[in-house]
């Protein structure tokens, strides 16, 4: 399925050009399970190939991401009274909005190209959690800056053997991400560990 | 209290899956950049692009750009009309449309026809002599 909306969108985005691929990343920015990593990769092959210009595409894709980041932070922004009203008083989603308060901007820049699939909700809680909007502009412009010139780069750097660069970065992802949950697990159990060591 | 430990357990057992999963496929993914590293100074030339990365998504103008021949001599070797809605449709659905019941026959036959393009030198006028010649099962 996965497969057959990328094929799909790689034949659009050689037929349309910027406004496709700029479609994508705004759609991809806004939560809709799009394959722009993959796009990005390809857009940055097609650039070394001559196909497309790789500053238009790169401008036009920063701004795209850039667009739907700041919508998708207006999700969690005005979202914030509801999600105040379930779980205001919970210790656990105060204690997680201050450590995000604390260390927001590293969420912020590492889900742009790093953990992507985590990008999504860290805009939901940075905007739900009354996190600076001119801040997570900064962060995400980096971000999304640092998204677009690596991966591309690749893209372009390989050139027609794109696909493995595709290849490796998603299963990478993958690893990030696995790390990441793995990660709160232990969390979860060394704090469990101290309080119950504080109780005795 | 034992919910919350089954919380943790999970989270751990689920993340070392995950890292375990995709770590292994990482590492295939990665064996596979031995012998396919970035090109250093100029790119491949049109001659030089292997015909094995012509995908079924991919164009007849997107073709002809990437080998450098004329899009009107891609659909001429194909016995495909050139039209405005042909050049947007990638081969999977030329293949669909003008050879319903050949499979993957449009893809195999622009390879062998980039593939014996690339082969002789010096390059004659496009289009080369096709390796073979596709039956149409379908009008336009």
């Amino acid at each position: 399925m996965s497969s057959t909306i990328s094929n799909f969108l790689l034949t659009q985005v050689i037929n349309y050009g910027a406004p496709l691929f700029a479609l994508t990343l705004f759609l991809g920015a806004l939560g809709v399970p799009l394959p722009s990593s993959i796009m990005v990769i390809a857009v940055g092959a097609f650039s070394q190939e001559g196909y497309f210009s790789w500053l238009q595409m790169s401008i036009v894709g920063i701004l795209a991401a850039f667009i739907g980041d700041a919508l998708s932070f207006g999700m969690g922004y005005y979202g914030k009274g509801w999600v105040q009203r379930k779980f205001g008083n919970s210790a656990i989603w105060i204690s997680a909005r201050d450590s995000f308060q604390r260390q927001a901007w590293v969420a912020i820049f590492l889900t742009r190209f790093l953990i992507t699939a985590l990008a999504i909700p860290t805009n939901w809680i940075a905007g739900g959690s009354g996190y600076k909007f001119s801040r997570f502009i900064l962060y995400d412009i980096f971000g999304e800056f640092t998204w677009i010139i690596v991966y591309g780069g690749l893209g372009y750097l390989f050139g027609s053997q794109w696909e493995l660069v595709n290849d490796f970065i998603s299963n990478f992802g993958g690893v990030l991400f696995g790390a990441v949950i793995l990660g709160v697990g232990i969390w979860f159990a060394r704090n469990s560990q101290n309080s119950n060591r504080n109780i005795a | 209290m034992a919910k919350k430990n089954v919380i943790t357990a999970a989270l751990i057992l689920i993340g070392i899956v995950i890292v375990a999963f995709f770590g292994i496929r990482a590492f295939h993914a990665f064996k596979h950049f031995q012998g396919h590293g970035p090109f250093r100074g100029k790119p491949p030339a049109a001659n030089q692009i292997d015909v094995s990365i012509i995908r079924d998504w991919m164009t007849v103008p997107y073709i002809a750009h990437l080998y450098k021949v004329p899009p009107e001599a891609i659909f001429k070797s194909l016995e495909i009309p050139k039209q405005k809605e042909n050049a947007k449709k990638n081969l999977a659905q030329l293949n669909k449309e003008y050879y319903p019941n050949q499979d993957g026959v449009v893809l195999a036959h622009v390879q062998a026809v980039m593939q014996a393009f690339q082969k002789q030198d010096p390059p004659p006028p496009f289009p080369a002599t096709p390796v073979f010649t596709p039956t149409p099962t379908a009008n336009p």
